[in-house]
């Protein structure tokens, strides 16, 4: 609880959004505290029409492994992945590295090409299309699923999947 | 939809972003690239103004790239592997196809670009010989 209250403590009385801010606390408490999925690119783990639940009163990145919600770089679209790097990561790109500014998660997909090619679709798109994502663009963390009935539950924070 | 599922539905789209491919693939829009190549190298012949001339290199060169980027997508998106029945060289045209890019990019020659819109045309008939036009394009090819 004492986390929690910092955390509130220092959204409100944080000098509010900008470029690489997150949003203050009262725009983010405007949610969305749920949202329906769409698209194949976290599968197996979350699929296409999954019903979750999100906690937008999360102001930083998550641990890695963490499921996050966020406005997609370039289309402002909310689209869901799995924090691989934290700020001040260094995460494999291109044959290369990258290290993140102080701002940024890396965030990639848990299926393949591969795995969504056989659905249909042409690719993932994620941190390897668009780039390190700045914590402004974060809406929440992903934390339960309360439908479809069979696969009701927490949504287990696994390893960061090839980063 | 009964009156509890309206309510616990969501109203936020959450995407787990992939590329849905729309699956329009055509190698006239390789060709017109190739073919402004071939007649900025045409223009290039016609004038001794440095400006003009390089101009006209830089315009080459980015055409050329947009070659190379739509022979790509034919290569990687449009081509499967059963079409290698079809066209069992399918690997080497377009090998021969992407160096041919390159060399247009770098080369004033007239010939060089004729050479790239003749492979094109054999990229063409690939594309055709696969059932391209009725498979890809909304309403054929138009004309």
């Amino acid at each position: 609880m004492k986390t929690g209250l910092r955390r509130v403590w220092r959204a409100a009385s944080g000098p509010g959004s900008g470029p690489g801010r997150p949003e203050p606390l009262a725009a983010r408490l405007r949610g969305p505290w749920r949202v329906a999925v769409a698209e194949a690119s976290m599968t197996p783990s979350i699929e296409a029409g999954d019903w979750l639940l999100v906690d937008p009163t999360i102001a930083r990145w998550p641990r890695r492994g963490a499921v996050v919600v966020f406005r997609e770089p370039g289309s402002d679209v909310l689209a869901i992945k799995r924090v691989a790097g934290r700020p001040g990561d260094v995460v494999p790109f291109a044959g290369s590295y990258l290290q993140l500014a102080e701002d940024e998660a890396w965030l990639l997909s848990d299926a393949t090409d591969e795995d969504v090619a056989a659905l249909g679709f042409g690719g993932v798109v994620d941190s390897r299309r668009y780039g390190p994502v700045p914590v402004s663009a974060l809406v929440g963390r992903v934390w339960f699923r309360y439908a479809p009935l069979a696969r009701i539950g927490r949504i287990p924070q696994g390893p960061a999947t090839r980063t | 939809m009964s009156l509890i599922s309206r309510l616990l539905a969501p109203k936020a789209t959450a995407h787990a972003h992939c590329d849905l491919p729309c699956g329009v693939y055509d190698p006239e829009q390789a060709r017109i690239e190739a073919e402004s190549c071939y007649r900025i190298i045409q223009k290039l012949s016609t004038s001794e103004d440095a400006a003009f001339r390089t101009r006209a290199i830089a315009i080459k060169e980015r055409q050329a790239d947009l070659v190379k980027h739509h022979l790509d997508t034919l290569w990687h998106d449009y081509f499967k592997p059963e079409h290698l029945e079809a066209v069992p060289n399918l690997h080497q045209l377009f090998w021969d196809a992407a160096k041919q890019v390159s060399k247009v990019k770098a080369s004033s020659s007239l010939e060089d670009a004729q050479k790239l819109l003749d492979l094109i045309n054999e990229v063409d008939a690939a594309w055709k010989a696969t059932g391209g036009p009725s498979k890809t394009r909304v309403a054929g090819r138009p004309g």
